[in-house]
């Protein structure tokens, strides 16, 4: 592992659109970057027979999952020549609508930042070990399954 | 020994003790045997295994005072 500071990706609660926008803004600055790849993850009102999801409430072992965010970060930094990258991820409560992930990826030309993108929304959800709690309208709940 | 243990998502909800402690169990195979037989629930979940945050691949020595993460599959994102 590198000595790179270890970076935070953790929010509490939803990420803002607000926020998203500031975030684009500043890079307004950074003349060289061509093209951006931004995902957002937002929460979905699923029903499931006759319950539906009103929050996700997400945890996660943050330790663990700050540590192997490092080491993709690394080697996507390896494999796609970046300019920057940036992810946040939510935890507690958001509710249905509301946006709960955000990668965004830029590089002097669109097809690095959007395969960038792609490929930490994958591995984050495969292997930081985070856990959404799906909040039904009547109080129950069940765990997501990521597919 | 005495084993720290942190649990996640719904496994949360089966083991709601915070340490264990095991006479005879040296290993993360036998620490698992030990808890499903304490939370037989937990046979019906598929979950991993995190010995001082390195996560287990395969059967893993435990010491005193190690602290186990015992992890269901995940759902960020």
């Amino acid at each position: 592992m590198s000595e790179k500071k270890i970076k935070n990706i953790f929010v509490e609660g939803a990420i803002s659109p607000q926020f998203i926008a500031e975030s684009i803004a500043k890079h307004s600055s950074k003349t060289e970057i061509g093209g951006h790849g931004i995902f957002l993850g937002q929460v979905r009102k699923d029903k499931i027979d006759e319950n539906t999801v009103a929050a996700i409430e997400y945890t996660a072992f943050e330790d663990l999952a700050l540590e192997k965010m490092h080491l993709i970060r690394e080697d996507i930094f390896e494999k796609y020549p970046l300019t920057c990258m940036h992810i946040y991820q939510s935890l507690g409560t958001v509710k249905a609508g509301e946006i709960c992930l955000f990668v965004f990826t830029s590089s002097a030309h669109r097809k690095p930042a959007i395969a960038a993108c792609e490929e930490v929304v994958e591995r984050l959800k495969a292997e930081l070990p985070i856990w959404g709690k799906e909040i039904f309208e009547d109080g129950s709940h069940q765990w997501k399954e990521n597919k | 020994m005495e084993i720290q243990l942190l649990s996640f998502g719904k496994i949360a909800e089966i083991i709601t003790v915070k340490h264990v402690n095991i006479e005879g169990i040296s290993d993360t195979d036998g620490l698992k045997s030990h808890l499903e037989a304490q939370f037989p629930e937990l046979k019906n979940v598929k979950y991993k295994l995190a010995v001082n945050k390195l996560i287990v691949q395969s059967n893993t020595s435990l010491t005193h005072h190690a602290t186990v993460a015992i992890m269901p599959p995940f759902s960020g994102g």
